[in-house]
C-alpha cells in the first residue's frame, strides 16, 4: 500500500518499458538503444547501472528488465532472473520449443533440472 | 504474475539545466564510426554508415549490431490484456516492449505496446503466438513502422547538455557551445561508448583526476570508453595519456573525441586490448595484448610499472579479475583510481587492492564510490 506521501510526491510516468538484457552486457545499442532512446532516458547510465548490479550474474545471462519512464526523463528499473521458458530450454540444450506442442517433443529435461529451476526462481513468487 | 520483485532501483538523471544553445550545425547527428581521419563530418545518412561501416578495417563483425535495422510494431490491445501480452511478446521473439501512459486515456479499453522486434523475426508469427499463450481469442491489429529506424538516436543525443563537473570544468557536447568559453571544455561526441560525463563515477574520478594531476604525469585510463578521462588529464597538465579499452567501438570514439580537443598522437594515444586478462607474471609485450591502428602509426605497448596515475572507471566483475593487470601498470608510490562500482560492492574492491594500495581513500555519490590509493607493490609480490 502506498502512503499519502508517495502518492503525492509520485512523478508522472511516461511509459512502462520491458525488455530482456543480458547480465553485465547492456549497450546502448539496440535492442536497449532504440527502446529506452524514443523516451529520451540517459542509455549510458542505464547501462552503467545495470551492468554494475547484475555483476553478480553469470555474464550474458538474459534479465527480464521492467522501465518505468517518467515524464521528467528520469527512469526507475526493476530487474528479474530469465523467464522459467529460458532456463527449461537451456536445460534442455534446444533453440525453441516444439513446432507441434502435444504430438512433437523437441527434447527431454530431468526432474533434477525441474527442481533446480524451481529452485532459481522460488525467489522471484510471493 | 509474479508479484514479488527481484530488486527495485532509483535512479535519477544527472542533466543539469542550464540554458545553452543549440549549435547550428549543417549536421549535428555525426555519427563516430566513419572513419580514422581526424574529423569526419559527413552528413549523416544511414547508407553511407553502413557502406563504410563494411569497409572500415578495424571494425568489428558486431557494429553491425551498432546501427542494425529492427521492426517497430505497434500493437493495438485490450488494455487489461496489456501487460501479459507485453511478457508473452518478450518470450516469443520480441526484443522489448513498450507502452506510453498517455495512450491510456485516448482510447476508452484499448492500449498501443510499441514493439521492436530483431530484423528478420516473423512478426505475424510471434504476436500469434503471443496472443494464444495468454488466451487472447484473436490476434490482435498492429501495424509495422518502418521510419522509426534512427529516431532514436536522434533524441539520444538531443538529450546531452554541458555539464559542469566543478567549478571550470565543462563537458560539451560536441553539437553545442560551450557555456562558459574561458573554462576547461573537453569536447565530446559520446557516440555509443561510456563516458559522457554525467554519470556520478565519470564525475568522481574526473575530480579525482583534477585533485593529483599537478603537471608532466604519464596517464593510463583503463576502459577508456569515450576516452573523457584521459582527454581530461592532459588538459589538467599530464603529459600525455594512454587510453586502452577491449571495446572496438570505445577506441574509434576515443580517437575521434581526442581529435575533436586537438589532441595529438604523441600527447595521446589509443589501443585496443584483447579482451583476456594477461597473465600477472608475463611482460605486457607476450601478452599479444596491442593492436597496431593505422593513423597511430606506431605500436606502443602499455608496459608494466610505467605510469605516474592508473584510472579505471568500469565494473565490478572486471576490476577484481584484472587486478594485478591494473596494478602492474602502475610505478611504485602512483595513484591508482577505480570506479564504476556501487556503494554494496565497495568491500569486495578494498579486500582485492588493499595489499597493494595504502592511503585508501572513498568518495561516494550517489549510490557509486570512488575509491584511490598509492601503490606499494604488485599483487603478484604480495
Amino acid at each position: 500500500m502506498s502512503t499519502l506521501k508517495e502518492i503525492l510526491t509520485r512523478r508522472p510516468v511516461a511509459a512502462t518499458i520491458r525488455l530482456t538484457v543480458p547480465a553485465g552486457g547492456a549497450r546502448p545499442a539496440p535492442p536497449v538503444g532504440p527502446a529506452l532512446g524514443q523516451y529520451r532516458l540517459n542509455l549510458m547510465a542505464f547501462c552503467k547501472d545495470f551492468n554494475a548490479r547484475t555483476q553478480k550474474y553469470k555474464p550474458d545471462t538474459p534479465m527480464a528488465v521492467t522501465i518505468t519512464a517518467f515524464k521528467d526523463n528520469t527512469f526507475e528499473f526493476i530487474v528479474k532472473s530469465p523467464s522459467v521458458t529460458w532456463y527449461i530450454k537451456k536445460a534442455a540444450g534446444v533453440e525453441s520449443g516444439s513446432s507441434r506442442p502435444g504430438h512433437e517433443v523437441a527434447s527431454t529435461i530431468t526432474l533434477q533440472h525441474v527442481y533446480e529451476i524451481a529452485k532459481d526462481r522460488v525467489g522471484e513468487l510471493g | 504474475m509474479p508479484a514479488s520483485l527481484c530488486i527495485l532501483f532509483k535512479h535519477l538523471s544527472y542533466t543539469v539545466s542550464r540554458r545553452c544553445l543549440i549549435h547550428p550545425s549543417p549536421s549535428p547527428l555525426t555519427l563516430f564510426l566513419t572513419s580514422h581521419k581526424a574529423r569526419d563530418c559527413s552528413p549523416w545518412d544511414p547508407r553511407s554508415i553502413t557502406a563504410k561501416l563494411s569497409t572500415s578495417s578495424s571494425t568489428p563483425t558486431n557494429t553491425e549490431s551498432l546501427t542494425s535495422p529492427f521492426l517497430s510494431v505497434h500493437i493495438r490491445c485490450p488494455k487489461d490484456a496489456a501487460d501479459m501480452l507485453s511478457e508473452a511478446l518478450l518470450c516469443f521473439g520480441a526484443s522489448s516492449t513498450s507502452m506510453d501512459e498517455e495512450d491510456a486515456f485516448e482510447n476508452s479499453d484499448k492500449i498501443f505496446i510499441n514493439t521492436i522486434f530483431p530484423e528478420g523475426e516473423d512478426v505475424n508469427m510471434c504476436i500469434s503466438h503471443a496472443s494464444n499463450s495468454i488466451g487472447m481469442k484473436e490476434i490482435p491489429d498492429y501495424e509495422v513502422k518502418m521510419d522509426e529506424q534512427h529516431e532514436w538516436i536522434k533524441k539520444t543525443q538531443e538529450s546531452f547538455h554541458p555539464v559542469e563537473v566543478t567549478e571550470g570544468i565543462w563537458i560539451v557536447p560536441e553539437w553545442r557551445t560551450p557555456p562558459n568559453i574561458q573554462a576547461t571544455n573537453i569536447i565530446l561526441n559520446p557516440g555509443l561508448a561510456f563516458g559522457t560525463g554525467e554519470h556520478p563515477t565519470t564525475k568522481m574520478c574526473l575530480l579525482l583526476l583534477h585533485s593529483i594531476i599537478k603537471g608532466g604525469e604519464l596517464v593510463l585510463d583503463y576502459g577508456t570508453g569515450s576516452g573523457v578521462l584521459a582527454i581530461a588529464a592532459l588538459k589538467f597538465g599530464a603529459a600525455s595519456s594512454v587510453g586502452i579499452d577491449i571495446d572496438p567501438l570505445a577506441i574509434t570514439s576515443a580517437r575521434q573525441n581526442a581529435a575533436l580537443n586537438n589532441m595529438t598522437p604523441d600527447k595521446m594515444q589509443l589501443h585496443l586490448v584483447s579482451g583476456e586478462s594477461c597473465p600477472p607474471l608475463m611482460d605486457a609485450k607476450t601478452c599479444g595484448v596491442v593492436e597496431e591502428q593505422k593513423s597511430n602509426g606506431m605500436g606502443v605497448i602499455s608496459g608494466r610499472e610505467k605510469y605516474d596515475v592508473v584510472i579505471a572507471n568500469i565494473l565490478l566483475n572486471p576490476l577484481l579479475d584484472l587486478a594485478d593487470d591494473i596494478i602492474s601498470h602502475a610505478k611504485h608510490g602512483a595513484i591508482i583510481g577505480l570506479s564504476g562500482i556501487l556503494s554494496q560492492q565497495l568491500p569486495y574492491i578494498v579486500e582485492r587492492y588493499s595489499p597493494s594500495l595504502e592511503g585508501i581513500s572513498v568518495s561516494e555519490m550517489d549510490g557509486w564510490v570512488c575509491v584511490s590509493g598509492r601503490k606499494t607493490r604488485n599483487l603478484a609480490d604480495c
